[in-house]
């Protein structure tokens, strides 16, 4: 019998994987092209385009110095929109490097444009 | 005066309880292990700031060599052999329940270009909520 339940628990030990579901969330904002929630030209703009290399309202910073930037801005303006744009290129982490600071300084007005939607705001003069 | 015999006792571990302690460990480990349909292996990237993202949500898993899986939640992944597969499935799923979750699992070292292609996909087909998985970071890389 005990020998039973220990051949059971070594088995339940050895398959329990503890599966992480944790990690930076977002929401799409609701479908309306018609309205732009984000007003461009308000918005801080961080580029990603390249591992450690960012661009923030056109000037090149580095993490550090984008956080106190940011700080800076939200001060103004808490609700101040940030706009996430990652080149296609550059590896995934460095873009939630920048997700990471950004909610780690409780920034609530994140976006993250898909390459459609540059595309799309191109015509509306955001992105150049 | 002579003295008592102490009678010398054989040491004993009691083992009676053994079996219960074992079950108390099996019935822990059974209701603790979840069982993830997702098993593709990446290295997630890192982040300090992790919310709690919902278990029973979709995962599209995307690894380095650029292949993609998805799984509702429940079922077993199943690969994906192009990103406009995702759109039919999410827009089935989000049909049902609107509020369901996606979680993206992709390797740290993807180029951004699939995730955008994977977001793309999730936001035309009514996605709403979006999770990107991470692991934690200890020491913070400078």
């Amino acid at each position: 019998m005990a020998d039973i339940a220990f051949l059971l628990i070594i088995f339940f030990m050895l398959t329990a994987v503890f599966t992480s579901t944790q990690g930076l969330q977002f929401a799409f904002p609701k479908d309306d092209p018609t309205q732009l929630d984000i007003q461009p030209e308000e918005a801080i703009h961080i580029k990603v385009v390249g591992e450690e290399q960012i661009l923030v309202d056109k000037s090149p910073m580095t993490l550090e110095s984008m956080e106190g930037y940011v700080v800076m801005k939200m001060g103004q303006n808490p609700n101040k929109p940030v706009i996430i744009q990652t080149l296609p290129d550059v590896p995934y982490y460095a873009m939630i490097d920048v997700l990471d600071v950004l909610k780690g300084l409780q920034v609530t007005n994140i976006s993250i444009p898909t390459e459609a939607d540059v595309e799309r705001w191109k015509a509306f003069g955001v992105f150049e | 005066m002579k003295r008592p015999k102490i009678a010398t006792l054989a040491p004993k571990i009691p083992t009676a309880s053994m079996a219960d302690i074992a079950f108390l460990l099996i019935i822990f480990f059974m209701l603790t292990t979840s069982f993830s349909p997702e098993k593709t292996s990446v290295t997630l990237p890192q982040s300090e700031i992790r919310t709690e993202l919902s278990k029973d949500a979709a995962i599209i898993a995307i690894s380095l060599d650029g292949t993609l899986s998805f799984t509702d939640g429940e079922q077993p992944a199943f690969p994906l052999a192009t990103y406009s597969d995702i759109g039919p499935l999410v827009e089935g799923m989000v049909a049902i329940v609107p509020q369901k979750e996606f979680l993206i699992k992709a390797d740290r070292g993807v180029r951004y270009e699939m995730v955008d292609s994977v977001l793309e996909q999730l936001r035309n087909s009514g996605a709403r909520r979006i999770g990107l998985l991470t692991d934690r970071r200890v020491v913070r890389e400078i």
